[in-house]
Protein backbone atom coordinates (compact mmCIF):
# COMPACT_ATOMS: atom_id res chain seq x y z
CA UNK A 1 0.00 0.00 0.00
CA UNK A 2 1.19 3.52 -0.61
CA UNK A 3 -0.42 6.68 0.66
CA UNK A 4 -0.72 8.14 -2.82
CA UNK A 5 -2.59 5.18 -4.31
CA UNK A 6 -4.51 3.86 -1.32
CA UNK A 7 -8.28 3.54 -1.60
CA UNK A 8 -10.16 1.98 1.23
CA UNK A 9 -13.47 0.21 1.72
CA UNK A 10 -16.57 2.33 2.34
CA UNK A 11 -17.28 1.32 5.94
CA UNK A 12 -21.00 2.16 5.63
CA UNK A 13 -21.41 -0.21 2.68
CA UNK A 14 -19.80 -3.30 4.22
CA UNK A 15 -22.19 -6.27 4.39
CA UNK A 16 -22.11 -9.85 5.66
CA UNK A 17 -20.54 -12.06 3.02
CA UNK A 18 -18.27 -9.37 1.60
CA UNK A 19 -14.94 -10.82 0.54
CA UNK A 20 -11.79 -9.13 1.85
CA UNK A 21 -9.19 -8.40 -0.86
CA UNK A 22 -6.69 -11.22 -0.32
CA UNK A 23 -3.06 -10.66 0.58
CA UNK A 24 -0.28 -12.86 -0.82
CA UNK A 25 3.31 -12.80 0.33
CA UNK A 26 6.29 -14.98 -0.51
CA UNK A 27 8.44 -15.38 2.59
CA UNK A 28 12.07 -15.64 1.56
CA UNK A 29 14.92 -16.63 3.85
CA UNK A 30 16.09 -13.01 3.70
CA UNK A 31 12.65 -11.87 4.91
CA UNK A 32 12.92 -14.37 7.75
CA UNK A 33 16.33 -13.05 8.79
CA UNK A 34 14.88 -9.52 8.80
CA UNK A 35 11.90 -10.75 10.84
CA UNK A 36 14.19 -12.48 13.34
CA UNK A 37 15.98 -9.18 13.88
CA UNK A 38 12.77 -7.17 14.13
CA UNK A 39 11.35 -9.47 16.81
CA UNK A 40 14.55 -10.23 18.73
CA UNK A 41 13.97 -13.92 17.98
CA UNK A 42 17.15 -15.48 16.63
CA UNK A 43 16.15 -19.13 17.04
CA UNK A 44 18.13 -21.19 14.53
CA UNK A 45 14.97 -22.87 13.25
CA UNK A 46 14.17 -19.69 11.36
CA UNK A 47 17.36 -19.20 9.31
CA UNK A 48 20.10 -21.80 9.93
CA UNK A 49 19.92 -24.26 7.03
CA UNK A 50 22.50 -26.65 8.54
CA UNK A 51 20.59 -26.71 11.84
CA UNK A 52 17.24 -27.50 10.19
CA UNK A 53 18.88 -30.16 8.01
CA UNK A 54 20.11 -31.84 11.19
CA UNK A 55 16.51 -31.78 12.44
CA UNK A 56 15.43 -33.38 9.11
CA UNK A 57 13.20 -30.43 8.26
CA UNK A 58 12.75 -29.42 4.60
CA UNK A 59 13.88 -25.84 5.29
CA UNK A 60 13.95 -23.01 7.81
CA UNK A 61 10.55 -22.59 9.47
CA UNK A 62 8.59 -19.36 9.07
CA UNK A 63 7.70 -17.98 12.51
CA UNK A 64 3.99 -18.70 12.89
CA UNK A 65 3.30 -15.33 14.40
CA UNK A 66 3.96 -13.80 10.98
CA UNK A 67 0.51 -15.10 10.04
CA UNK A 68 -1.08 -12.75 12.58
CA UNK A 69 0.90 -9.78 11.27
CA UNK A 70 -0.20 -10.53 7.69
CA UNK A 71 -3.85 -10.88 8.70
CA UNK A 72 -3.75 -7.46 10.37
CA UNK A 73 -2.04 -6.01 7.29
CA UNK A 74 -4.78 -7.43 5.05
CA UNK A 75 -7.50 -5.88 7.22
CA UNK A 76 -5.74 -2.55 7.62
CA UNK A 77 -5.03 -2.25 3.90
CA UNK A 78 -8.70 -2.92 3.16
CA UNK A 79 -10.30 -0.76 5.83
CA UNK A 80 -7.75 2.06 5.99
CA UNK A 81 -6.31 4.00 8.92
CA UNK A 82 -9.73 4.83 10.40
CA UNK A 83 -10.05 1.26 11.70
CA UNK A 84 -8.57 -0.71 14.58
CA UNK A 85 -8.22 -4.48 14.89
CA UNK A 86 -9.58 -5.09 18.38
CA UNK A 87 -9.39 -8.89 18.51
CA UNK A 88 -7.43 -11.40 16.45
CA UNK A 89 -7.50 -15.17 16.91
CA UNK A 90 -5.83 -17.91 14.90
CA UNK A 91 -5.04 -21.60 15.20
CA UNK A 92 -1.85 -23.07 13.77
CA UNK A 93 -2.27 -25.94 11.32
CA UNK A 94 0.96 -26.70 9.45
CA UNK A 95 4.56 -25.55 9.32
CA UNK A 96 5.53 -23.13 6.55
CA UNK A 97 9.05 -23.10 5.09
CA UNK A 98 11.34 -20.49 3.56
CA UNK A 99 10.41 -19.64 -0.02
CA UNK A 100 6.75 -20.58 0.26
CA UNK A 101 3.96 -18.16 -0.65
CA UNK A 102 1.17 -17.46 1.81
CA UNK A 103 -2.34 -16.38 0.87
CA UNK A 104 -4.52 -14.62 3.45
CA UNK A 105 -8.23 -14.47 2.75
CA UNK A 106 -11.39 -13.64 4.60
CA UNK A 107 -15.08 -12.76 4.56
CA UNK A 108 -17.31 -10.58 6.71
CA UNK A 109 -19.44 -12.59 9.14
CA UNK A 110 -21.13 -9.85 11.21
CA UNK A 111 -21.74 -6.14 10.79
CA UNK A 112 -22.49 -3.92 13.78
CA UNK A 113 -22.92 -0.21 14.24
CA UNK A 114 -19.22 0.48 14.84
CA UNK A 115 -17.51 -2.85 14.17
CA UNK A 116 -17.36 -5.88 11.93
CA UNK A 117 -16.40 -9.50 12.52
CA UNK A 118 -14.49 -11.43 9.91
CA UNK A 119 -13.53 -15.05 9.33
CA UNK A 120 -10.11 -15.60 7.77
CA UNK A 121 -7.54 -18.19 6.78
CA UNK A 122 -3.89 -18.38 5.81
CA UNK A 123 -2.88 -21.07 3.32
CA UNK A 124 0.27 -21.99 1.44
CA UNK A 125 -0.23 -21.38 -2.27
CA UNK A 126 0.20 -24.64 -4.19
CA UNK A 127 2.29 -24.93 -7.36
CA UNK A 128 -0.82 -24.62 -9.55
CA UNK A 129 -1.91 -21.48 -7.72
CA UNK A 130 -4.69 -23.14 -5.77
CA UNK A 131 -5.00 -23.16 -1.98
CA UNK A 132 -2.55 -25.68 -0.57
CA UNK A 133 -2.15 -26.78 3.03
CA UNK A 134 -3.57 -24.57 5.76
CA UNK A 135 -1.08 -22.52 7.75
CA UNK A 136 -3.59 -20.87 10.10
CA UNK A 137 -7.27 -21.78 10.27
CA UNK A 138 -9.67 -20.98 11.63
CA UNK A 139 -8.81 -17.34 12.12
CA UNK A 140 -11.08 -14.46 13.02
CA UNK A 141 -11.02 -10.81 13.97
CA UNK A 142 -13.20 -8.05 15.31
CA UNK A 143 -12.40 -4.66 13.78
CA UNK A 144 -13.59 -1.28 15.08
CA UNK A 145 -14.63 1.12 12.31
CA UNK A 146 -14.37 4.90 12.22
CA UNK A 147 -11.49 5.10 14.67
CA UNK A 148 -7.71 5.02 14.22
CA UNK A 149 -7.08 3.66 17.70
CA UNK A 150 -8.47 1.35 20.37
CA UNK A 151 -10.62 1.98 23.41
CA UNK A 152 -7.53 2.27 25.61
CA UNK A 153 -6.27 5.33 23.74
CA UNK A 154 -6.62 8.71 25.43
CA UNK A 155 -9.82 10.51 24.42
CA UNK B 1 0.65 -43.07 32.64
CA UNK B 2 -0.90 -39.60 32.76
CA UNK B 3 1.05 -36.60 31.51
CA UNK B 4 -0.82 -34.54 34.09
CA UNK B 5 1.48 -35.19 37.02
CA UNK B 6 1.43 -33.27 40.30
CA UNK B 7 4.49 -31.39 39.08
CA UNK B 8 2.69 -30.36 35.90
CA UNK B 9 -0.48 -29.42 37.82
CA UNK B 10 1.62 -27.15 40.00
CA UNK B 11 2.49 -25.05 36.95
CA UNK B 12 -0.97 -23.47 36.90
CA UNK B 13 -0.84 -19.94 38.24
CA UNK B 14 2.90 -19.49 37.72
CA UNK B 15 3.77 -15.94 36.69
CA UNK B 16 6.75 -14.21 35.08
CA UNK B 17 7.07 -10.45 34.75
CA UNK B 18 9.48 -8.66 32.39
CA UNK B 19 9.94 -4.93 31.88
CA UNK B 20 11.72 -3.63 28.79
CA UNK B 21 15.01 -1.87 29.52
CA UNK B 22 14.08 0.99 27.17
CA UNK B 23 11.09 2.62 25.42
CA UNK B 24 9.64 0.71 22.46
CA UNK B 25 10.98 3.27 19.99
CA UNK B 26 9.76 4.41 16.57
CA UNK B 27 12.43 2.39 14.78
CA UNK B 28 11.04 -0.88 16.17
CA UNK B 29 7.71 -0.42 14.40
CA UNK B 30 9.24 0.86 11.18
CA UNK B 31 11.72 -2.02 11.06
CA UNK B 32 9.00 -4.61 11.74
CA UNK B 33 6.93 -3.13 8.89
CA UNK B 34 9.91 -3.49 6.58
CA UNK B 35 10.56 -7.06 7.72
CA UNK B 36 7.02 -8.26 7.03
CA UNK B 37 6.58 -6.22 3.85
CA UNK B 38 3.92 -3.91 5.30
CA UNK B 39 4.50 -0.39 3.94
CA UNK B 40 1.57 1.24 5.76
CA UNK B 41 2.66 4.84 6.45
CA UNK B 42 1.15 4.66 9.95
CA UNK B 43 4.43 2.96 10.88
CA UNK B 44 6.84 5.33 9.16
CA UNK B 45 5.27 8.73 8.41
CA UNK B 46 4.46 10.85 11.49
CA UNK B 47 2.59 13.47 9.45
CA UNK B 48 0.33 10.82 7.93
CA UNK B 49 -0.26 9.24 11.35
CA UNK B 50 -1.13 12.62 12.91
CA UNK B 51 -3.52 13.35 10.04
CA UNK B 52 -5.40 10.20 11.05
CA UNK B 53 -5.75 11.35 14.66
CA UNK B 54 -2.79 9.52 16.18
CA UNK B 55 -0.08 11.19 18.23
CA UNK B 56 2.54 10.05 15.72
CA UNK B 57 3.89 6.84 14.24
CA UNK B 58 2.91 3.56 15.80
CA UNK B 59 3.98 -0.08 15.47
CA UNK B 60 2.10 -2.78 13.57
CA UNK B 61 -0.42 -4.08 16.10
CA UNK B 62 0.91 -7.59 16.57
CA UNK B 63 4.50 -6.56 17.18
CA UNK B 64 4.03 -6.12 20.93
CA UNK B 65 2.93 -9.78 21.06
CA UNK B 66 5.78 -10.98 18.82
CA UNK B 67 8.83 -9.15 20.03
CA UNK B 68 11.25 -10.33 22.69
CA UNK B 69 12.45 -6.77 23.20
CA UNK B 70 10.90 -6.52 26.65
CA UNK B 71 12.44 -9.72 27.97
CA UNK B 72 16.05 -8.62 28.32
CA UNK B 73 17.09 -12.28 28.41
CA UNK B 74 20.31 -13.77 27.03
CA UNK B 75 20.20 -16.01 23.96
CA UNK B 76 19.99 -19.72 24.71
CA UNK B 77 22.08 -22.30 22.87
CA UNK B 78 19.65 -22.26 19.93
CA UNK B 79 19.57 -18.49 19.65
CA UNK B 80 16.25 -17.86 21.43
CA UNK B 81 16.14 -14.87 23.78
CA UNK B 82 12.50 -14.67 24.78
CA UNK B 83 10.14 -15.85 27.48
CA UNK B 84 9.48 -19.58 27.78
CA UNK B 85 8.12 -21.66 30.62
CA UNK B 86 11.06 -24.05 30.14
CA UNK B 87 8.70 -27.00 30.24
CA UNK B 88 10.26 -30.37 29.57
CA UNK B 89 7.63 -33.08 29.27
CA UNK B 90 9.47 -36.36 28.52
CA UNK B 91 8.04 -38.53 25.75
CA UNK B 92 6.23 -35.67 24.01
CA UNK B 93 6.72 -33.28 21.12
CA UNK B 94 5.73 -29.67 21.54
CA UNK B 95 3.46 -27.90 19.03
CA UNK B 96 1.86 -24.47 19.07
CA UNK B 97 -1.90 -24.37 19.29
CA UNK B 98 -2.77 -20.78 18.55
CA UNK B 99 -3.10 -17.25 19.85
CA UNK B 100 -5.89 -14.87 20.73
CA UNK B 101 -4.88 -11.23 20.86
CA UNK B 102 -6.92 -8.37 22.29
CA UNK B 103 -5.56 -4.94 21.45
CA UNK B 104 -6.48 -1.99 23.66
CA UNK B 105 -4.59 0.76 21.89
CA UNK B 106 -1.76 1.32 19.45
CA UNK B 107 1.82 1.28 20.72
CA UNK B 108 3.54 4.65 20.93
CA UNK B 109 7.33 4.97 20.65
CA UNK B 110 7.59 6.23 24.25
CA UNK B 111 5.82 3.18 25.73
CA UNK B 112 8.01 1.09 28.03
CA UNK B 113 6.42 -2.34 27.88
CA UNK B 114 5.94 -4.67 30.82
CA UNK B 115 4.80 -8.18 29.94
CA UNK B 116 3.18 -10.30 32.64
CA UNK B 117 2.95 -13.97 31.67
CA UNK B 118 0.77 -16.42 33.60
CA UNK B 119 -0.09 -20.08 33.14
CA UNK B 120 -3.89 -20.15 33.22
CA UNK B 121 -4.67 -23.82 32.60
CA UNK B 122 -3.09 -27.21 32.28
CA UNK B 123 -5.38 -29.92 30.91
CA UNK B 124 -5.02 -33.39 29.45
CA UNK B 125 -6.81 -34.96 26.47
CA UNK B 126 -6.42 -37.97 24.22
CA UNK B 127 -6.17 -37.32 20.48
CA UNK B 128 -8.38 -39.06 17.94
CA UNK B 129 -5.45 -41.33 17.09
CA UNK B 130 -5.03 -42.30 20.75
CA UNK B 131 -2.07 -40.14 21.75
CA UNK B 132 -2.07 -38.33 25.06
CA UNK B 133 -1.96 -34.58 24.87
CA UNK B 134 -1.13 -31.97 27.49
CA UNK B 135 -2.55 -28.52 26.76
CA UNK B 136 -0.94 -25.55 28.49
CA UNK B 137 -2.77 -22.22 28.28
CA UNK B 138 -1.01 -19.01 29.21
CA UNK B 139 -1.66 -15.31 28.91
CA UNK B 140 0.58 -12.31 28.50
CA UNK B 141 -0.70 -8.92 29.57
CA UNK B 142 1.20 -5.95 28.15
CA UNK B 143 1.14 -2.64 30.01
CA UNK B 144 3.27 0.50 29.90
CA UNK B 145 5.08 2.63 32.49
CA UNK B 146 1.78 4.35 33.38
CA UNK B 147 0.18 0.94 33.92
CA UNK B 148 -2.00 1.51 30.85
CA UNK B 149 -3.27 -1.72 29.29
CA UNK B 150 -1.86 -2.14 25.77
CA UNK B 151 -2.72 -5.69 24.72
CA UNK B 152 -3.43 -9.22 25.90
CA UNK B 153 -2.24 -12.45 24.34
CA UNK B 154 -3.73 -15.84 25.20
CA UNK B 155 -1.63 -18.66 23.82
CA UNK B 156 -1.88 -22.43 23.73
CA UNK B 157 1.02 -24.87 23.68
CA UNK B 158 0.33 -28.57 23.17
CA UNK B 159 2.57 -31.45 24.22
CA UNK B 160 1.61 -34.52 22.19
CA UNK B 161 2.63 -37.91 23.57
CA UNK B 162 4.80 -39.90 21.20
CA UNK B 163 3.22 -43.21 22.21
CA UNK B 164 -0.44 -44.14 22.07
CA UNK B 165 -2.30 -44.44 25.36
CA UNK B 166 -2.50 -48.08 26.45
Amino acid sequence: MSEATASFADHAAIAVGDVIPPLERTITLTDMVAYAGATWDWHKLHYDTAYVAEKKLPGPIVDGQVFGALLVEMLQDWLGPQSFVRELEFTFRNLVFAGETLRCAGTVTEVGEDRISVSMSVVVVAEDGSDGRAAAAPASAVVLLGTPDGPGAPA
Amino acid sequence: MSLLTDEVRALEGQTRVYTAPEPFGAAAGRYFGLAIGDDNPLYSDPDYARAQGLAGVTAPLTLVCETNQYAGLPMDAEGYAGHTWQLDIPGTRQVRGGNKYTFHRRIRPEDVVTATWRITSVTEKVTGSGNQMLIVGSTATYTNQEDELLAENAETIIFVGLEKKA
